[in-house]
């Protein structure tokens, strides 16, 4: 009768069923034992954790099995709609607690920082991975752990989970969990038309840190002026992280000192004067202090004291922590790179971290999807650097031109929901810096005739750039069209190979999509050199899906514990 | 044309607060003026006016105010009129061109009606008010195309405060999107010289009939002739004057022929920027302005 009852109630009608169980005094006399309501509710929750793994399992493995995407997310969706304290429920039972991250910038990298160092100290992590930070992702993270009578395998112990947020998702999961440790990275523009203003974002944080126990670790970043404000007045224990390296100065930096810098804090948390800034070393991540009321950058608690660029992707750092001294070495492009280990290195050391593992977890750290990553694409290389707001993508080509070397470059810029769909910050990017470093620049995505226009009145000459949209006009294929039917057939497929001198599109390729725009970009690197594709959220996916599809990455989900 | 002398045009551009208000990609903006005038041999000067700096009319040929957080806009608002408000009036009765973009429209306008607090008082240069009605009613976002002098603009909008024109005279017609308050479709405003608009993304780059039209404004407000004569075709306009002889009033002269030839702007390349006007127009379903669009462009090719 029991098995019954639960595959009938699979359906989101949970509280009906709820209710029905309670009203039918046959029923409840079977099932719910007689008790202290506090007990019954328990035992009830128990049931419904049960339900909702049961359900959210089997509804992801008919995803995958349907191939309709990696069938991580809905597992979450399902479950939340059976019971919508299953994250409340299953986080309580992890052992060592949850750290949180959260920021513009940085927060899968760091987040991957994190899980590998712990994974290294002996701890068995849990990590949400790419794309599902929001509060499905993090239901589906501990569903698929959790046994169907609702408890998380070896009930969590020696369990720490890392849960990489969503800027916008962080006062619903400080609702649901009390985080060991919360990490906020940065805070950029990003996608005002999702998020909306970078005001906002610190206002509901600032009211999700006040519902925080004093248990909590903030973990800040001291340099960028909005974050670290959000430590004062905070009830438990703050550490700090920055950089204190002068020669990174932007002043210093060779060529940048007519560079076009979008700052996003630029007025006083405290007081709304503007701060002056005795370091800067990109947007407003810096040294700074307010001259009308004496609000400063605190002492970081973590520091770096020297970063030195060895190649590329290999950024030399040296830490001081308590009067000790730390060489580690960053496997990844970018200051940015530095921060988001500063961060995991912080985070670590928040849950009583050694430093070995610290060391070897960030040393042997490979890049995260879209984040560096390299792939092989037979006799050529192909690194995919995702950029998807304007510090992100300033500091890419910051670190794209560093060494002075011309590149080869895919652009892609699309314009879906996940992207934002507002393409004006693209005039944000300092686009001036690809000026004479591209030796061979094709552009792609839903917008690419913007990015275009972007980079013509950057100063790119339109000779230099291959343009492959990812359709053409309407109108242009109508027109084809109706003379394809009024010519003969051989006219037709001629119509079809050449394009017509009236059409304007001459100077644009006359081949749309990202397939043929990844052609395109590779044919034109040379053998043994290297393609960056650097693309938004939603190119970046499809980038992936491509690149799979030609057998030179493994499936998207392939590498999530699913 | 033998021994004269030619002399280069400049215009000068007034950035209004350059860091308060520059989120909407308002730096495209500039960067088109710019471009577009070089590219003519017009040198534009760009001089950014921030919180507490004065504004001299005399100093400016155009004037630029872009969009910023609602956190920003107070201290604007208030430097807007204290320090100012005579020299940016006077300007504006002068017919210099404005071009304000999203909050800088709704700080030219007589007041910013929040869904709480006090209201923000704008300069009334334009018969408009914009009234935000809280957070339950949508914020106006999305891609938009409106009518404009018998042409197309496209843009983006994103804002929540909804406008309510006055006198004040549209921009233009909303053929899609929301506009001033997804109501009655006016898009923008416009007083004398001065134009009011919720499109960005950024506007100029992709408008470039539109970024021309300033650029002419204010060559023809700088050089303006005291009179009219008619001294044969005007010439292409190549950024410099050319003057026949050396004149007995140099400036009378100047402000002669730039008056020809503002009103006839090299035509620059715009493939693309119309490539991607169009494109935006069919994304909103607008099929026959797109034909419009690309009949124009193939008529500018020859």
């Amino acid at each position: 009768m029991r098995k019954q009852r639960l595959s009938q109630s699979v359906p989101p009608e949970t509280d009906g069923e709820q209710q029905e169980g309670q009203n039918d005094p046959s029923q409840s006399t079977n099932t719910v034992p007689q008790g202290p309501p506090d007990r019954k509710k328990r035992r009830q929750n128990v049931l419904r954790a049960g339900l909702a793994v049961v359900a959210g399992r089997a509804a992801g493995a008919i995803s995958r099995r349907l191939h309709l995407g990696g069938g991580t997310s809905v597992v979450g969706i399902v479950a939340q709609r059976i019971y919508p304290e299953i994250i409340e429920h299953m986080a309580a039972q992890v052992e060592h607690g949850s750290v949180i991250v959260t920021g513009t910038n940085g927060k899968t990298t760091t987040s991957g920082f994190i899980a590998a160092i712990l994974r290294d100290s002996g701890l068995r992590v849990w990590h949400n991975r790419e794309g599902s930070n929001l509060m499905r992702g993090v239901a589906s993270l501990f569903v698929i752990r959790a046994k169907p009578n609702g408890q998380l395998r070896r009930s969590g112990k020696r369990a720490i989970s890392i849960l990489e947020i969503d800027e916008a998702t962080i006062p619903q999961i400080v609702k649901a969990l009390e985080p060991r440790v919360a990490v906020f990275n940065n805070l950029f523009r990003d996608q005002l038309d999702r998020y909306g203003e970078v005001d906002s974002i610190i206002s509901h944080w600032r009211q999700a840190i006040s519902q925080m126990p004093a248990s909590t670790t903030l973990v800040l970043n001291a340099d960028d002026p909005s974050i670290a404000y959000l430590g004062t007045g905070f009830n438990g224990k703050v550490l700090y992280y920055g950089i204190d390296d002068p020669s990174l100065d932007l002043q210093k930096q060779p060529g940048d000192n007519e560079q076009y810098q979008v700052s996003d804090a630029r007025t006083c948390s405290n007081c709304g004067r503007e701060y002056t800034y005795s370091l800067r070393f990109y947007s407003h991540i810096g040294h700074y202090h307010c001259t009308s009321c004496g609000l400063q950058r605190p002492q970081p608690d973590i520091r770096v004291i020297q970063v030195q660029l060895d190649s590329f992707d290999h950024n030399r750092i040296t830490i001081e922590y308590i009067a000790q001294k730390y060489e580690i070495i960053v496997p990844l492009p970018g200051l940015y790179n530095v921060y988001n280990a500063l961060a995991a290195i912080t985070a670590s050391l928040a849950v009583n971290t050694d430093w070995q593992p610290i060391i070897t977890g960030i040393e042997q750290s490979k890049p995260a999807f879209g984040r560096g990553e390299l792939i092989q694409a037979e006799d050529k290389t192909i690194r995919l650097l995702l950029a998807k707001n304007p510090t992100g993508f300033n500091e890419v080509l910051r670190t794209l031109f560093s060494e002075g070397i011309a590149r080869h470059i895919l652009f892609i810029l699309n314009d879906n929901i996940a992207d934002g769909q507002d393409v004006s910050w693209i005039w944000d990017v300092d686009f001036e810096r690809v000026v004479g470093h591209a030796q061979t620049l094709v552009i792609s995505g839903t917008r690419a005739l913007d990015l275009a226009i972007r980079l013509k009145y950057a100063g790119i000459p339109q000779k230099k750039m291959t343009i492959i949209p990812h359709m053409p006009l309407k109108s242009e294929r109508d027109k084809r069209q109706t003379r394809q039917q009024r010519g003969a057939h051989k006219k037709q497929k001629e119509h079809q190979t050449s394009p017509t001198s009236e059409q304007i599109t001459s100077q644009i390729a006359n081949s749309y999509g990202l397939k043929s725009a990844l052609d395109t970009a590779l044919k034109q690197t040379p053998v043994g050199e290297t393609l960056f594709i650097v693309p938004t959220y939603t190119g970046l996916l499809a980038v992936h899906r491509e690149l799979e599809q030609r057998g030179l990455t493994p499936h998207f989900w392939e590498g999530k514990e699913v | 044309m033998s021994d004269g002398f030619t002399q280069p045009l400049t215009l000068t551009l007034g950035h209004l607060y350059p860091d308060q208000l520059n989120l909407y990609g308002d730096r495209g903006n500039i960067l088109t003026l710019r471009r577009r005038c070089q590219l003519r041999g017009i040198e534009l000067r760009i001089v950014g006016l921030g919180i507490g700096d004065a504004l001299a009319p005399d100093e400016y040929d155009m004037l630029f105010i872009g969009g910023g957080q609602d956190k920003e806009q107070a201290p604007v608002a208030q430097d807007l009129h204290e320090m100012k408000g005579i020299g940016l009036w006077a300007a504006i009765e002068d017919d210099m061109p404005v071009l304000a973009v999203c909050g800088g429209f709704q700080l030219l306008a007589h007041y910013y009606r929040p869904a709480e607090g006090p209201d923000m008082q704008g300069l009334g240069v334009f018969d408009a008010w914009t009234i935000h009605k809280g957070a339950r009613t949508a914020r106006c976002i999305g891609d938009i195309a409106i009518r404009w002098n018998g042409q197309t603009l496209v843009g983006f909008e994103n804002h929540g405060g909804r406008t309510y024109l006055g006198t004040a005279k549209p921009l233009g017609k909303v053929l899609k999107g929301n506009g001033n308050n997804a109501e009655d479709y006016t898009e923008g405003a416009i007083y004398r010289n001065a134009y009011g608009t919720y499109l960005h993304g950024s506007l100029l780059p992709k408008n470039p009939h539109f970024a021309d039209y300033l650029i002419k404004l204010a060559l023809q407000r700088k050089y303006r002739s005291e009179f009219h004569t008619d001294q044969g075709t005007p010439e292409e306009f190549n950024g410099h004057i050319h003057i026949d002889q050396v004149p007995m009033d140099g400036s009378q002269q100047l402000e002669r022929i730039a008056d020809n030839v503002g009103a006839h702007l090299l035509p620059l390349d715009d493939v693309l920027e119309w490539e991607a006007h169009a494109s935006l127009l069919e994304r909103l379903g607008l099929h026959s302005e797109v034909t419009a669009v690309l009949a124009a462009q193939r008529m500018r090719k020859g």
